[in-house]
């Protein structure tokens, strides 16, 4: 299990990557240090998917693009049939889907919810 | 010194489901027909290029291109399968334009063609989708559908556009593909039809997205100065643009600018000369009906957020000013994946010699091609001219 969501920032001109590269988006260089992208992002887009792929059980699987306060992106499923522009999202370490029979964990993004 | 290139044969098969015909029967089939048609059955060919995607994974064969100039025998030709995601066939086109520009090859044949039904709708559903991202896309779940789905909605939250406008994509291209023999479906879908139909990835609905179709294309490359040997009705090459993007759709500055897009048409029209206001007809890569109006902005045919305006006013209808997709797009001649890029190109030839039949558009000059790999990571640009 990994505890925070990692993300890359280079070196050199501190562009932050998600996910990792080789050589630098902005300024190639190869020199990054791991960041932690932060525990609250917003729902930029989102859909909720009925024709599932292999290996995801779960009918219908919302997915989002979400954004951090850093302004990187990420990619992931969203813990509600619910979803909404702009909610404001988690990141939990949970199993993803199977693939080829192996069972592939992650990070999804859950609401985070106001008291 | 780059030579002028000239398209002098062509051909396709019909697209849809080939029942009975395997990868490389379809493959031969368009293969032989377009030599035919440039009427060079008796000459030697130099090189071939093949576009496809999935050979391996779905019809067990492998070095696809070995076994075509073998079974045609174009032996000694070099013979080279070009893998590149739904670009495949497009990057076939390239690699053989290339080949006569450099002076390289004097005949060359480029075929594209992919088998994809009679395996279930999940599996191929599941192979397409391994081109995204593996480790911040693929993972979580994102088919091709899903890619599409939160690009169209972010476009929608940004400009004027409607599901109305999606179903209209839908209900021109499959009124073109009514006129297209070789076109998978041949239904007209009215905008209720569409707006009604089965839900795939929210907003995006069946009639948003092409159908899993078997079919091959093929055309037949020589310098523009030999061309007139074989026939009256050259077709230029007069230049391609290539380019490529982030892996991630999340990693773009704009997420709903094409920027492979953009880059590969500046090139094509900086190598042909031209703007997009010289081409009188387009064939674009509408794998879901959202990339048809995104590419017709990011190519430069229309401002960014007006593509669907150009839609509404039949700017793009057969009989409009700029004609998109008369072949009926992948929407409704179907999306083999390394034969549609080759298969444009078909298309565009037979609208530049006046032989596209029905949906013949009205005496084009010049046209572009846009085919379009991964989700938008990876585009190839062609522009053609009339060569008489």
């Amino acid at each position: 299990m990994q505890e925070k969501m990692i993300a890359w920032r280079c070196k050199r001109c501190g562009k932050v990557m998600y996910p990792k590269h080789e050589r630098c988006l902005n300024c190639k260089n190869t020199e990054f240090d791991d960041i932690s992208l932060g525990d609250e992002c917003n729902l930029i887009t989102f859909t909720k998917l009925y024709a599932l792929p292999i290996g995801i059980e779960i009918s219908p699987l919302t997915l989002g693009l979400v954004e951090f306060n850093n302004k990187v992106r990420a990619m992931g499923q969203i813990m509600t049939d619910d979803p909404k522009p702009c909610m404001k999202l988690h990141p939990v370490w949970g199993k993803l889907r199977t693939i080829e029979k192996k069972e592939v964990y992650g990070f999804k993004f859950e609401p985070i919810v106001l008291e | 010194m780059m030579r002028d290139v000239a398209i002098i044969g062509c051909s396709m098969t019909k697209f849809g489901r080939l029942d009975g015909k395997d990868l490389m029967e379809i493959l031969v089939e368009a293969s032989l027909k377009a030599i035919d048609d440039a009427g060079v059955s008796e000459c030697d060919f130099d090189s071939v290029y093949v576009g496809n995607m999935l050979a391996g994974e779905l019809s067990h064969q492998s070095a696809i291109a070995s076994a075509l100039v073998d079974r045609i025998n174009l032996i000694p030709a070099s013979a080279e399968r070009i893998e590149n995601g739904p670009a495949s066939g497009g990057s076939a086109v390239k690699n053989g334009f290339l080949a006569v520009a450099s002076g390289a090859s004097d005949m060359v044949l480029v075929a594209g063609g992919e088998k994809m039904t009679g395996v279930d709708t999940s599996t191929i559903s599941d192979l397409m989708s391994t081109l995204n991202h593996p480790d911040a896309e693929y993972v979580h779940g994102a088919t091709m559908p899903a890619m599409a789905a939160l690009f169209t909605r972010l476009y929608m939250e940004r400009y004027s556009l409607t599901e109305r406008h999606l179903a209209m994509v839908a209900v021109k291209n499959h009124a073109n593909g009514m006129k297209n023999p070789y076109a998978a479906l041949h239904k007209l879908c009215t905008v209720e039809d569409a707006m009604t139909s089965a839900m795939v990835s929210d907003p995006l609905r069946l009639y948003h997205c092409c159908p899993i179709s078997d079919g091959a294309a093929a055309v037949v490359l020589c310098p523009a100065e030999k061309a007139k040997e074989f026939t009256t009705k050259p077709v230029k090459i007069l230049g391609f643009g290539h380019a490529t993007d982030t892996h991630t759709l999340q990693e773009r500055e704009d997420p709903i600018i094409l920027k492979s897009v953009k880059i590969a048409a500046e090139r094509a029209f900086k190598m042909a000369k031209l703007n997009p206001r010289d081409m009188d007809v387009a064939e674009l890569h509408d794998a879901f009906a959202i990339l048809e109006i995104a590419e017709s902005e990011d190519i430069g045919f229309f401002k960014k957020g007006e593509g669907q305006l150009a839609l509404e006013k039949g700017v793009t209808a057969i009989d409009g000013e700029l004609p998109i997709n008369p072949s009926g797009g992948l929407k409704s001649k179907g999306h083999p994946v390394g034969a549609t890029g080759v298969a444009q190109i078909v298309e565009l030839v037979w609208q530049l010699r006046g032989e596209a039949g029905q949906r013949q558009v009205k005496d084009p000059e010049r046209a572009l091609a846009c085919n379009f790999g991964g989700f938008g990571n990876n585009t190839i640009i062609h522009i053609l001219e009339r060569g008489d």
